[in-house]
């Protein structure tokens, strides 16, 4: 594990939030994972569980590359209900699991902050996933 | 009458070992270590980033502890630092990962070999601090200046057990002449010289032996990389450490010096290209060539060990890896890159962009010089990328997944790579032999526009910016590093490892 990661992950620790960096697979690729243990949700009201495990990919030559995405496990009942297209970038086999991506890039335009390296990390992007889980859709 | 002095025991295979620094704390470090000239010592501890390479250890001053008030006698000549202090310095040593080490003067005109107190005071604090910093090297400098204000100095470290004598020190803007270093002056060198005396009669003698004796690594030998090797390679730079991923394609031909028609059908390696045009050029250049790309551990092992790093990657993770090693390793770099801009059929701009790296300097980022979806996307493997774009496409192209923007072809020609070349050539060979620097922070030249529109844009660092805590950290500044090798990155290879005679890596 880098230490940049560890360090991220070790804050993450602090503030209550879970964390594992597993190996995992993605297109065939091998791709380093980080997944966020029982993110809360706002979804109570809607019938969604209280709490979501989300795995997001560790992007090339991070931190210089923005991180983005999201994956939940297959068969989640938030999938389709988050923010971001599911069907495009197929699936990470991770933890033993399949996990599927979800067309989210806050750091890109997509409502989160530009991403800045210098600043953001896998311990801010914990708050684009909770706003990704807060504004699930009603179907 | 005095009793026979035991000699200091030095490991039997020593290993190169270098020490580097850089402003503002050289500044700071020769006003203490000379604030009771010329009669008197003083010293300071300071602590040092250390990377293990395969070719020996490279240091690098990361801070100086300087003594408060009654932490050192000021009563003797010599330097004699009070228990406090030295407990000070362990108690802290166990709060981070820093090498620790002492820094002392020698008189006005003294020589700087130890002497048999310095080999007490080494002995005892080397014992001394294993207990505090496990693991990590204890390191000893010692430098003197004389009437002329030249700086000689001489350096040991105690690494795993044993003690090594510094091989090397390099200071940014400041000439420090290890004790006991004897130039070049082989017969064969003298030869050389004389292929080199407009060189040496603009810059002078020890101008030209100076870059006999220095190490540049250039990062790219393509376009822009490729005419300053061959400037470096004229000059008579002793030390060239070439890296570049790539095989050389017939689209290179009317940009890479030293290709020939063989080539297209050869399709060598780029670096294999650069060493034999700098063999053919100057045989006595020692060469260190890397299939690879930076930040991949065997090219960073190289590299550091590099007086100035010339980057001519002409990518953005290029710029932000390049950032990042002279900020951590306090190297001076200089990065270039070139574009031409057309309209109508017409070429509406040449231009060349220079961005000067002294580890003083602000980073890529404190420059906002970099644009993080460019990136993203040059460290992407070729099949994210095409995944990423047809996903895009698939999504209708939203602004929140800009992937399906495509990378610029960035369109280069020859005379232009090879200006700018040149043009990094002379900065490096400036900052080698003190006779000038960049005086410039980004300096943007375009040949089409009226006096040539040059733009320089100075920035201040921003002092909140992680770089300003991880200068001069080296292995131990990672938590905050800049950028990582991506996995689908093929391994870099060491094609020419160079020779392995202390010339390389040993005494500059």
């Amino acid at each position: 594990m880098s230490k940049r990661i560890e360090r991220e992950l070790a804050l993450l620790a602090e503030g209550g939030q879970k964390t594992t960096l597993v190996p995992g697979k993605w297109s065939s690729n091998d791709v380093q994972c980080v997944i966020y243990h029982d993110v809360p949700s706002s979804g109570g009201e809607k019938g969604l569980p209280a709490t979501a495990d989300i795995i997001v990919p560790v992007p090339s030559g991070y931190p210089a590359s923005t991180i983005d995405f999201a994956g939940l496990r297959v068969g989640s009942p938030f999938l389709g209900r988050v923010v971001g297209a599911i069907d495009a970038h197929g699936s990470i086999e991770a933890n033993g699991l399949q996990w599927q991506v979800v067309s989210y890039h806050p750091h890109t335009g997509g409502g989160g902050p530009p991403w800045d390296p210098m600043a953001h990390g896998f311990h801010t992007y914990v708050t684009e996933l909770l706003v990704w889980l807060s504004k699930t859709k009603e179907i | 009458m005095q009793p026979k002095r035991k000699p200091f025991a030095y490991a039997k295979k020593t290993q190169p070992i270098l020490v580097r620094g850089a402003e503002p704390e050289l500044g700071c470090l020769f006003k203490a270590l000379l604030s009771r000239y010329p009669d008197k010592e003083w010293g300071t501890f300071a602590w040092f980033g250390w990377r293990e390479t395969p070719y020996g250890l490279v240091l690098t001053i990361a801070n100086l502890d300087l003594p408060k008030h009654g932490e050192m006698d000021t009563e003797v000549g010599n330097v004699v630092f009070h228990e406090r202090y030295t407990l000070r310095m362990a108690l802290s040593a166990e709060e981070r990962e820093l090498a620790p080490g002492v820094i002392h003067s020698h008189p006005e005109g003294c020589q700087t070999i130890p002497s048999w107190i310095d080999d007490g005071m080494d002995t005892y604090l080397a014992d001394y601090f294993s207990g505090f910093a496990p693991g990590r090297p204890y390191v000893s400098l010692i430098f003197a200046q004389n009437e002329s204000g030249q700086v000689s100095a001489s350096g040991r470290v105690f690494w795993k057990g044993e003690w090594h004598r510094v091989s090397r020190f390099t200071a940014e803007n400041r000439q420090i002449t290890l004790f006991g270093y004897q130039q070049p002056s082989s017969r064969q060198l003298l030869g050389e010289r004389a292929l080199r005396t407009r060189l040496e009669s603009a810059f002078g003698t020890e101008a030209a032996a100076r870059l006999e004796g220095s190490t540049v690594a250039i990062i790219g030998a393509s376009g822009t990389g490729s005419p300053v090797i061959e400037a470096l390679a004229r000059a008579g730079v002793g030390n060239l450490i070439v890296v570049d991923p790539e095989h050389f394609t017939d689209s290179n031909f009317e940009r890479v010096h030293g290709s020939v028609r063989g080539d297209i059908e050869d399709v060598p390696p780029k670096v294999k290209i650069a060493k034999r045009h700098i063999n053919a050029i100057n045989p006595n250049c020692r060469v260190i060539t890397i299939q690879g790309s930076l930040p991949q551990k065997e090219v960073v092992d190289a590299v550091v060990w590099a007086d100035v790093i010339v980057g001519c990657t002409d990518q953005e993770h290029g710029r932000v890896a390049l950032s990042d090693l002279s900020v951590r390793y306090l190297i001076p770099a200089m990065d270039c890159g070139v574009t031409l801009e057309g309209q109508g059929g017409n070429i509406t701009g040449q231009i060349i962009q220079m961005v000067r790296f002294l580890p003083s300097d602000p980073c890529v980022y404190c420059r906002k010089m970099i644009t993080p979806r460019i990136v993203s996307q040059e460290l992407m493997s070729d099949e994210e990328r095409a995944n990423r774009q047809a996903a895009a496409v698939l999504e209708g192209n939203r602004p929140a997944n800009p992937y399906w923007q495509t990378l610029p072809q960035i369109n280069t020609v020859g005379y232009l790579t090879t200006t700018a070349g040149g043009m990094m050539a002379g900065y490096a060979i400036g900052w080698i032999t003190g006779r000038f620097s960049p005086p410039f922070s980004r300096l943007q030249i375009n040949l089409s526009a009226p006096w040539l529109g040059v733009t320089d844009d100075p920035v201040t660092p921003n002092q909140n910016c992680p770089c300003r805590r991880m200068r001069g950290m080296s292995d131990q500044g990672q938590v905050d590093m800049f950028i990582s090798p991506p996995l689908h990155w093929k391994d870099a290879v060491v094609v020419e490892s160079g020779p392995k005679e202390r010339g390389f890596f040993g005494s500059h």
